[in-house]
């Protein structure tokens, strides 16, 4: 349809490049973004940008010292653990085990809790109700302890924390897709639709689903952080990856033997983390804030 | 209100049941028999067998089986442990006070704390201070919560020595558990020790409480902030200042009160997480509550000790959960009403 342009208004923007106008006018989430693109950049290609294999152990450099530190040196950019390795490679490393793994598991999870949320959420009465008594005693227990449960019956490993943290998301997501289309189902405009004839399959995806998708971009932001969090607390807890792995959060398990002389080892790649979570939450921020006036 | 309680009360007892099923079908993949995973006793001697056979009714079919299993648990029976060979009911009422006593002291420094600067926050409206208070916040929400616990152990513990870093309070002092909270105790016993006790006992709570209370506070001040922000540009507050009252008197008499509803219902969401993030300081301060029991209990494949500490704590989550939703709709009605308008 042409739009006749008499008035020297301007065009309305769409919805789509409104929220990026909102989003992208907020530093802060800006920020999270660019570093969320150098995290992943980090994660494709970190295995090329290392200096060092992660597992290699240089005996003429035990718990080197940070470069900026007086008796640094530059080879060892992040310093060396009690074994000689390189800080930096095994951080850089370690992206794809503790951001890469959390990026598989929520994919996996939201998949899974996306199609039994939307199931659960147009259905109605006893069934939903029943379903959402489920849902709640799932959620009850906590995500990290739900992860140890798993972890207690499958046994410590990398491959098992998987299972366990996607299994501790995927009642978040249910629960939050479940009660978005349960609140637009509500709603006058889907009444409207149905005495125009649509069906539950088109009320569903043309007419629920649109309203429901960014409460679900929010969930992965939020499913996100939680997954970086939990797959690290895993590893130090030594139920996650084990001993010689570059996963942070064991990176951090195996430098607080030598804290006191070496506290490096345990700050750098606990900043590691931060940094990965925090630019997580600024970009989960940043979309909230983007999408709320659209909601309200 | 009656059928409001009625209702949350089925809604406690339906999502407990679905728990115990969980849990129920949790010991039958552990990697030991039933028999062991529910009671706990490795090597069972014939005629012990005989009566853990009996007591979970293993020999008939499922469904009498796990109602055998919640009489058990219900009764308060939740065999022995593996490793220590106590009874498991016993070894939690030692450990479920120590966790409280964090998580309550935990709790009280996010609300004295958090409450005072959110309100303060949001009679702020210059962007920097707006911009500082969301980057603190969001990076308090995203600090691991066990590497900030070694961080503040190493600067105000080891390097500054000013507070012990560890356990729960010195060897030294041998207090009797009276009301199972360590503080109190020691006070309790301060006819044998002089206030020396009480002293210890403090300072051992106070990195372990401060490292849980980061993720509470921040949402506190968020919370506080945006419905403080949100009250205060209402009519009843403009009809309250056009009366001539003092801002103090609008403020804590007319706003905060409706600006803590919010704050209070946050509280029931964050149970999750923060009992995920008590476990981890447990952890790594080696405070003997029951995170620290029951991470133990999973290094040494302590079946019992895990269902144990499961159940426990989703029960105590549930349970307060529901509390937090019933005290939550007495106090605002306005909410009852949207429930029933869901279902």
């Amino acid at each position: 349809m042409a739009r006749i342009r008499i008035y020297q208004d301007d065009a309305i923007p769409s919805p789509t490049k409104r929220t990026w106008m909102a989003f992208s006018s907020n530093p802060f989430a800006l920020i999270g973004l660019w570093l969320l693109f150098v995290l992943v950049f980090v994660m494709l290609f970190g295995e090329l940008l290392a200096p060092f294999p992660p597992e290699l152990q240089d005996p003429n450099a035990l718990l080197l010292p940070p470069s900026w530190d007086q008796s640094g040196t530059v080879t060892h950019f992040f310093g060396t653990d009690e074994l000689g390795r390189d800080i930096l490679s095994r951080v850089l490393h370690g992206t794809h085990l503790t951001f890469g793994l959390s990026l598989i598991v929520v994919v996996a999870a939201l998949i899974i809790g996306f199609l039994l949320g939307s199931l659960s959420g147009m259905m109605s009465g006893i069934k939903s109700s029943i379903l959402g008594h489920l849902l709640d005693a799932l959620l009850s227990i906590p995500s990290l302890i739900l992860a140890m449960l798993v972890v207690a019956v499958l046994g410590a490993g990398l491959e098992n924390v998987f299972w366990a943290v996607g299994l501790a998301l995927v009642p978040q997501f249910v629960r939050a897709i479940h009660q978005a289309i349960h609140e637009e189902l509500q709603k006058e405009y889907v009444t409207a639709a149905r005495l125009d004839g649509a069906n539950s399959l088109q009320i569903y995806w043309y007419v629920i689903m649109p309203n429901v998708w960014d409460i679900v971009i929010i969930q992965v932001t939020l499913a996100l952080s939680v997954a970086v969090l939990d797959i690290a607390a895993l590893g130090f807890l030594n139920l996650g990856a084990q001993a010689p792995s570059p996963e942070w959060g064991a990176m951090v398990m195996q430098g607080t033997e030598h804290f006191l002389i070496a506290p490096w080892t345990v700050t750098i790649p606990g900043v590691a983390i931060l940094i990965t979570v925090l630019a997580i939450n600024l970009v989960g921020d940043g979309l909230r804030s983007a999408l709320s006036p659209q909601r309200n | 209100m009656t059928w409001y309680l009625v209702r949350r009360l089925n809604l406690f007892i339906a999502t407990s049941c679905v728990m115990l099923m969980v849990l129920f079908y949790v010991t039958h993949l552990f990697p030991v028999s039933p028999a062991v995973a529910l009671s706990g006793i490795a090597d069972p001697s014939p005629s012990q067998q005989q009566v853990i056979t009996q007591a979970y009714s293993l020999n008939s079919n499922i469904i009498s089986q796990f109602i055998a299993y919640v009489q058990n648990r219900l009764s308060g029976d939740f065999g022995v442990s593996l490793t220590s060979h106590h009874p498991i009911s016993q070894e939690l009422f030692v450990v479920l006070p120590a966790s409280f006593e964090l998580a309550v002291i935990a709790g009280l420094i996010a609300l004295v704390v958090g409450i005072p600067i959110g309100v303060l926050a949001s009679f702020n409206h210059h962007k920097m201070t707006q911009n500082v208070i969301v980057a603190t916040t969001l990076t308090g929400y995203s600090l691991p919560v066990f590497w900030i616990g070694l961080m503040l152990a190493h600067w105000f513990g080891i390097q500054q020595d000013w507070l012990p870093v560890s356990g729960q309070i010195n060897l030294l002092y041998e207090i009797k558990p009276v009301t199972g909270f360590l503080v109190i105790d020691s006070l309790l016993a301060s006819k044998q020790y002089g206030m020396s006790a009480f002293y210890d006992a403090l300072q051992h709570i106070i990195l372990p409480a401060v490292t849980l209370s980061i993720l509470p506070l921040t949402v506190v001040i968020r919370i506080t902030r945006s419905a403080m922000q949100n009250v205060m540009s209402q009519t009843y507050i403009r009809a309250a200042e056009a009366r001539g009252l003092h801002t103090g008197q609008i403020i804590i008499k007319h706003a905060l009160p409706n600006a803590l509803i919010p704050v209070f219902k946050q509280l029931g969401v964050m149970l999750g997480p923060f009992a995920s993030y008590a476990i981890l300081v447990e952890v790594s301060f080696a405070w003997p509550g029951v995170g620290y029991w029951l991470v133990s209990g999973i290094y040494q494949r302590d079946y019992t000790v895990i269902q144990g500490g499961v159940f426990v704590v989703a029960l105590l989550i549930i349970f307060l959960n529901i509390l937090i939703d019933v005290i939550h709709s007495l106090v605002n009605p306005i909410t009852k009403k949207e429930l029933y308008g869901q279902n």
